[in-house]
């Protein structure tokens, strides 16, 4: 109930209108590269050169069938997932999905206040100063309900992600290489390989992006006659996320992969803006850092919260008072300070936190991904808008795939191969 | 007290100790009642024909489920359409809890027996229901001994709760009717928390007046997606029913077009009324101000001015008469009288001894702020809005309009979403 319109100069509104026009979809995908996103495609980069190429292309499609189903269970039924996933499989299943959800999506807070961490540290700020700081400030922020204001600043600051698309350009890397590797599957059966792949998988698909979009969808009140426009959204900024993704992929690549450096910190991974930015590159690379944490700290925490409290059906809401929702704040601030505690582990290694945790995320994801395949197949539910074969078929195509990638991985350990 | 959860997939037995199937749902009708009666078991992996048994059927639910005959003589029941499935259709919904005025999620439901009989008696929202289910009540009792709190479930009655569901009209409008008796904030604050298909089938059955009243208790989100899916005709209708200065405040939020097209489609003075209010900026006095007012001519005695109140139009539409305003011919302000203090005076008083020589008043411009300062300091219930050069007199801003802005009362909904406004 905003008494109080702000006035911005015209450049700037017409800024926001773009961002006003971008639709949850393309929002979602942006999230892709939010900061274990940028380190994971960054240090695989570094590590594999251009053969991870062919996984963002095959992830693609996948994310595009997957948000697209969870897009329309949103528009179809107006509820939530975590809703869905209650009234359709009872408690225990619930209990077990929600524990995947909070234990990935703690996994990838971590990784949001590494992002910050390792950003503040780019400046030569310690990380025990910058880490509970942004918690405060967000948290804050999130509770007094007045962000908004904010989180445009904050996307706007992720444009800086645009940086490695420029930098392409400038290196001019051989495209006939980049197009063959793009198309031409390649494996290799070593246990770090593998955890990269599902990083990059992990970062991708994202349990809580599938729960954020049909949220939003089912939020806006969409009519299933303007369904297309959605569908559309979706697919488009899927397809959006992952070019960008590719991007980093291509620039850290060339410029990295190419003369043996592999990323291991924020340091290396800005040095892939180099061609961009010269000297300036890890202060482009500090604020895009900074930028997508942030805007995933103050989304994260709070949409977790609002899934499990959906589910369970605890009372919710931040226009609640503290003692009509104890447990809405009380998850909210355990998820926050627990995520807070762990980055200020002294030593913790930044990089690979962010990394692992979106590995972590691929692993949790075929749980939900069984759950969502078997709402969005359900005729009393979707009605006529129940899956298609096609969908059906790349999406248990993309489920399996993960669940293989999985299996090979704890495979691998157990019969200590590669 | 039995409850569901202890009895879906436990084993049936007929009277002479031989297996019959598994319980998989119960069905109960005449759900409008305060205990609706169980009227029939669904079973599974049951021998043809006993799929769905009557529930005269039953000698006892626990703590075995047992049948008064032997399997072959067991009585089948014709479904009516009107039964009410208990597990597919209630558990792990949400509901509206009526007492609590809250939206709660069924965690379990609580049957009872009476005489021969067995009935739905309630609904276990609450945290030991959920451990029910997960089969750690233990888990919930230890805790509670811990810390040494009583530890019972709370079961909300059958009667006050309301089910929700849109698909099924029946029952829908039995809840509508439930649901009205409630303050509009509460179900205001109960349509933010539903999903848009239900909150909009609920809002179908209410009139105009209840749906205006619930609507100026909500927030904007609610506000808009409610008025985006009404036909323009009604959603009008309703607008006229709502404060001018709510309905300006709504108007202001949605696109130019669409509220050009409302408007035009209101009653001609409605829409003067509301048009003049959206003219002025939403934060200040006139922005939030009504023009609905009661006001009695200047030169009256109370005699004349009480039946002049009974009558007059104004008055009528006045929903808090916290003070009678005292007007020239010109709609010039020379004073304010309380009620109470017109209703307690001789009859033959005359209005002109209320008259105040410097009254607390604000102009159209007056930043919400300084109303709610004055509204505050001076103790009011309402403060006049006057033309600061010709002192007519506007309207009224109400304490609680005023103190909005110092007292959010809905910051912010649902998730952070990045579009939007």
């Amino acid at each position: 109930m905003s008494k109080t319109k702000l006035k911005f100069p015209l450049w700037l509104r017409k800024v926001g209108l773009i961002f006003t026009l971008l639709g949850p979809g393309l929002i979602t995908a942006s999230a892709d590269n939010d900061a274990p996103g940028i380190a994971t495609y960054s240090s695989s980069g570094s590590y594999y050169g251009y053969s991870f190429l062919w996984i963002i292309v095959m992830i693609t499609i996948g994310e595009v069938v997957i948000q697209e189903m969870a897009a329309r269970m949103g528009a179809v039924t107006g509820k939530g997932t975590g809703d869905l996933i209650r009234e359709r499989f009872g408690v225990r299943t619930t209990t077990f999905a929600m524990l995947c959800l909070l234990l990935a999506n703690l996994g990838t807070t971590v990784a949001q206040f590494a992002g910050v961490a390792a950003a503040g540290e780019l400046f030569g700020i310690s990380r025990y100063i910058t880490v509970p700081l942004a918690g405060l400030l967000i948290s804050l922020l999130i509770l007094r309900g007045n962000y908004k204001s904010v989180e445009k600043a904050l996307l706007f600051l992720c444009l800086s992600s645009l940086a490695y698309v420029l930098t392409v350009f400038i290196i001019k890397p051989d495209w006939g290489v980049i197009l063959k590797d793009a198309l031409t599957p390649t494996l290799k059966m070593d246990a770090t390989y593998i955890l990269a792949v599902l990083a990059v998988i992990g970062t991708t698909i994202t349990p809580w992006g599938i729960f954020y979009l049909q949220a939003s969808v089912a939020d806006r009140g969409t009519e299933m006659s303007e369904y297309n426009n959605t569908r559309l959204d979706v697919m488009f900024g899927a397809g959006w996320g992952n070019i960008i993704s590719a991007f980093i992929i291509i620039t850290t690549a060339a410029t990295l992969f190419t003369r043996g450096i592999r990323v291991e910190d924020a340091k290396t991974a800005a040095m892939a803006l180099a061609p961009l930015a010269g000297e300036f590159s890890s202060v482009l690379f500090a604020i895009g850092l900074l930028g997508a944490s942030l805007l995933a700290i103050s989304v994260l925490p709070l949409a977790t919260t609002y899934a499990m409290c959906e589910a369970f059906g605890f009372e919710r809401g931040l226009n609640r008072p503290v003692r009509e929702a104890p447990i809405f704040y009380g998850v909210f601030g355990i998820i926050t300070a627990l995520s807070i505690l762990v980055v200020l582990i002294p030593g913790l290694p930044l990089f690979p936190i962010m990394i692992l945790s979106q590995s972590l995320n691929a692993m949790l994801l075929p749980v939900l991904l069984v759950l969502v395949l078997i709402l969005a197949n359900d005729k009393g539910l979707m009605g006529k808008w129940k899956n298609k074969l096609t969908t059906n078929i790349l999406a248990v195509g993309t489920t399996a795939l993960i669940l293989v990638v999985t299996l090979i991985l704890f495979a691998g350990q157990i019969f200590r191969f590669g | 007290m039995i409850y569901l959860s202890k009895l879906l997939n436990q084993k049936v037995w007929d009277a002479f100790g031989h297996l019959v199937g598994r319980l998989d749902d119960i069905l109960v009708s005449s759900t409008e009642k305060q205990m609706p009666p169980i009227t029939a078991l669904v079973l599974s992996h049951a021998p043809e024909g006993a799929d769905i048994i009557d529930a005269r059927n039953l000698s006892s639910l626990w703590p075995s489920i047992t049948l008064k005959t032997d399997i072959t003589k067991v009585l089948p029941y014709q479904e009516k359409g009107h039964e009410l499935p208990l597990k597919q259709r209630v558990l792990d919904q949400q509901i509206v809890d009526l007492e609590g005025k809250r939206l709660v999620r069924v965690n379990d439901l609580q049957i009872a027996r009476k005489g021969d009989a067995f009935y739905l008696t309630g609904v276990d929202a609450s945290g030991n229901g959920l451990l029910r289910r997960l089969g750690l009540e233990v888990v919930g009792k230890s805790v509670a001994k811990a810390l040494n709190k009583d530890n019972k479930t709370h079961v909300i009655p059958w009667e006050y709760v309301a089910s929700i569901e849109h698909d099924d009209p029946l029952r829908l409008s039995v809840s509508q009717s439930k649901l009205v008796q409630m303050p509009p904030a509460d179900i205001a604050s109960i349509l933010d928390d539903l999903d848009q298909h239900t909150s909009k089938a609920l809002l179908q059955g209410f009139t105009n007046e209840e749906l205006a009243d619930t609507l100026e208790e909500s927030s904007q989100e609610v506000q808009q997606a409610v008025l985006s899916h009404l036909h323009p005709e009604r959603a009008a209708d309703v607008l006229e029913e709502m404060d001018p200065d709510e309905a300006a405040d709504l108007l202001a939020d949605l696109d130019d077009q669409t509220s050009e097209q409302l408007l035009s489609l209101m009653e001609d003075d409605d829409e003067e009324e509301v048009r003049s209010l959206l003219a002025y900026p939403e934060d200040s006095s006139g922005g939030i101000m009504t023009t609905e007012f009661a006001h009695v001519p200047v030169e009256y005695n109370v005699e004349q001015a009480l039946s002049f109140l009974r009558s007059d139009a104004d008055a009528l539409e006045d929903e808090f008469m916290y003070y009678i305003y005292l007007l020239d011919s010109q709609n010039k302000l020379h004073g304010a009288v309380s009620l109470r203090d017109l209703v307690t005076a001789p009859l033959d008083k005359p209005l002109t001894d209320w008259i105040d020589e410097d009254p607390a008043v604000v102009n159209p411009l007056t930043p919400q702020n300084e109303a709610a300062y004055l509204v505050a300091k001076y103790d009011l219930m309402a403060i006049p809005v006057v033309d600061p050069n010709t002192n007519v007199m506007l309207g009224i801003v109400t304490v609680d309009d005023a103190l909005d802005t110092v007292l959010p009362t809905a910051w912010k909904k649902k998730l952070p979403r990045f579009s939007g406004k």
